[in-house]
């Protein structure tokens, strides 16, 4: 039960991570806030980004045996990754969501 | 000849995928259904739907069954051949070893043995005397299966993922090795020409021309999932490495790896030859109880992978006890041998070394013994992002070809295509294809599984001839009905093979499901769903002609398409 709980986590985590690195790029950014002009804090997005790779990282570790958290995680963010770019190509506004709290930081 | 670096690897990457792309397809795609073999296996023999259970207790259930063990008639004929004389009567050749193996998916035991034979071998060189038999039990009850079931997951897509079912002097295997091999250098060369390998990292603009949105597709897949399509295909050779591809150790090494196995035979207690002297055979199940005792001791408490007895009989017999590697990637170790007559341990095997350690974790991560349904789940869909990444591959061949081929009156564009058509599409109708008709043939038909075989390989020559058929557009630089024609033909077959299995065996989804779940069987029918509704959303989307297309998402993505160019 507490393995599925690391895993969910490793997962939401792997996700934000992926997010932020895409929107720490201005295209993206404007394909997901066409309407706020540039990109706020790049640096900023892409230290979350950071560290939430490692904390997903951490999360697997926490779920299973090493030798096989470090193949859940790299094959989590190869599908985290896709995941980003479909939402990207076709529902971009879905990543509002992702950024909320992003917002927060900002503020 | 080339210019610069790029070009000369934009060559490598584009005439050496195209050519060995049609078998990487072969091996993505039927290694991603490989991961779930076993539970396609539940499916097509409807007889073995029950759960998984641990190996069965040897001296009680399984004694009595390897009794009715006979040589496989396939084995028997090969051997008559490089032998001496004729073989004995099958009936009366006796068992000289035997093994059992199971995993934490299996409901079914596989079991086999090796049957010694009389007659000197044709080559003096030649030491391999004997027959095999092999049989799959249900644990349960010790009864011997259908043998004319063929297990469509563990016996036949899981072999075409590296045999290619192409068994004529291992061939299959080698031109599977090549492809892995060829991949590799797909992955190097990719990288190198790729422009904007972190800018493209997440960029996929389906609303631009075809090949351009082909393009993003194929850098995406290839790229976010590299390591999975680096270590598969590395991996790949290194399991084969050395038995298949590399098998110095039986060419130019054999008097040196014969004399090595008698010397590691004498380190290690384990006789390598018989003694001659009849001898029982003590309690295996006592055995079974020690080697569980000390593994625990370990820290590594678990249950029996694979067990096999040698010199079945013979005062030097000896039984081998390994571990299911199913908490860890590993594959079945930590063996602990016993001395049949008396039950005494003779040798515990020590640790791993760092070297073959790695080793383990290598091939474990390709074999994947491991309890994990989520990384399962992953490793499915690496595969089929590695298929994606492949066929856009396909797709971008042509693209930037057909219209000089149209100018030109070429052809080559237009057979390109129809052989991606059949990998791509005429794969999955094969395959599908192939469940369908092992739930419409009857399950007591003589030899079902060769008509289950001549169906695939028939499917697939189907789907190619009419690709072929419909392929003349392609050399007007227009595009091949086949694609979508064949993509509604999936949707039809994917949803008749889940309503099959439902009229045939009654396991609907909501049965298996909710009300009596058994995952095997749902998730294959699921998967099928999937597939269908997939094939349905392709056919629609391929309808439109692609100008007009086009210049709808144009209009709808003008936005985007200014903000993000």
């Amino acid at each position: 039960m507490t393995e599925t709980i690391w895993l969910i986590a490793a997962v939401t985590a792997a996700l934000l991570s992926m997010s932020w690195l895409a929107l720490a790029y201005e295209s993206h950014w404007q394909q997901v806030f066409p309407e706020s002009g540039t990109l706020p804090n790049r640096r900023r997005l892409k230290l979350s980004a950071w560290v939430f790779l490692l904390l997903s990282a951490v999360f697997c570790l926490n779920a299973d045996h090493p030798s096989m958290a470090v193949l859940v995680w790299v094959m989590l963010l190869a599908v985290a990754a896709f995941s980003v770019a479909m939402m990207l190509s076709h529902r971009p506004a879905l990543l509002k969501i992702i950024c909320l709290p992003l917002f927060a930081a900002k503020a | 000849m080339f210019n610069s670096l790029r070009m000369s690897m934009g060559w490598v990457h584009t005439w050496m995928g195209l050519v060995l792309g049609f078998v990487l397809m072969i091996c993505f795609f039927f290694g991603a259904l490989s991961v779930f073999d076993r539970e396609i296996d539940r499916w097509a023999i409807p007889d073995t739907r029950f759960e998984p259970q641990p190996m069965p207790s040897f001296d009680e259930v399984l004694k009595p069954v390897y009794q009715q063990l006979r040589p496989d008639p396939v084995d028997m004929a090969a051997t008559e051949r490089r032998v001496v004389g004729s073989l004995p009567d099958p009936e009366t050749l006796e068992l000289e070893s035997l093994f059992a193996y199971t995993t934490h998916r299996d409901p079914v035991l596989l079991i086999g043995g090796e049957f010694a034979i009389p007659n000197e071998p044709i080559d003096p060189t030649d030491d391999h005397q004997h027959v095999h038999g092999r049989a799959t039990v249900n644990p349960a009850t010790g009864e011997l299966l259908n043998d004319d079931a063929l297990k469509i997951g563990s016996d036949w897509f899981y072999p075409m993922h590296f045999s290619l079912n192409f068994n004529w002097m291992m061939l299959g295997y080698w031109i599977v090795g090549l492809a892995a091999l060829v991949m590799l250098a797909g992955l190097v060369s990719g990288v190198i020409i790729h422009r904007k390998i972190f800018r493209e990292f997440f960029t996929f603009r389906p609303w631009k021309n075809l090949f351009r949105s082909s393009l993003d597709l194929h850098n995406m897949t290839g790229v976010v999932a590299l390591p999975f399509h680096f270590f598969f295909a590395f991996t790949a050779l290194v399991i084969f490495a050395s038995n298949i591809y590399l098998p110095v150790t039986h060419t130019t090494l054999k008097p040196l790896h014969e004399h090595h196995e008698k010397l590691e035979a004498a380190r290690t207690g384990l006789p390598h030859e018989p003694a001659g002297v009849p001898a029982p055979l003590a309690s295996v199940d006592a055995m079974v109880a020690e080697a569980k005792r000390r593994w625990a001791q370990r820290d590594m408490a678990g249950e029996v992978g694979f067990l096999s007895i040698n010199h079945l009989g013979d005062e030097n017999g000896y039984v081998s006890i390994y571990r299911a590697g199913s908490d860890r990637v590993a594959l079945v170790g930590e063996g602990i041998h016993f001395k049949a007559s008396t039950g005494e341990v003779i040798r515990e095997e020590p640790p791993r070394s760092a070297v073959s350690s790695i080793d383990e974790f290598l091939t474990g991560l390709h074999l994947q013994h491991f309890e994990h349904w989520m990384l399962r789940w992953l490793y499915v869909f690496g595969g089929l992002l590695g298929a994606v990444c492949i066929a856009t591959g396909f797709v971008l061949f042509v693209e930037k070809r057909k219209a000089r081929h149209a100018k030109t009156g070429s052809q080559g564009s237009r057979i390109v295509d129809a052989l991606a058509v059949t990998t791509v599409t005429g794969m999955v109708l094969a395959a599908v294809g192939m469940l369908v008709a092992n739930r419409l043939l009857p399950a007591d038909l003589p030899g079902k599984g060769q008509w289950e075989q001549i169906a695939f390989w028939s499917v697939w020559a189907l789907a190619f001839l009419h690709a072929a058929w419909r392929s003349s557009p392609v050399a007007k630089a227009r595009h091949n009905p086949a694609w979508r024609e064949q993509s509604l033909l999936l949707g039809l077959l994917s949803l008749s093979a889940v309503g099959l299995n439902w009229i045939t065996t009654g396991d609907h989804l909501i049965k298996t499901v909710f009300t009596d779940t058994y995952w095997a069987v749902a998730g294959v029918d699921l998967s099928l769903i999937a597939t269908a509704l997939i094939a349905f959303f392709a056919a629609a989307r391929l309808r439109a002609p692609v100008s007009e297309q086009k210049a709808d998402n144009a209009l709808s993505r003008n936005k985007q398409v200014n903000a993000y160019d």
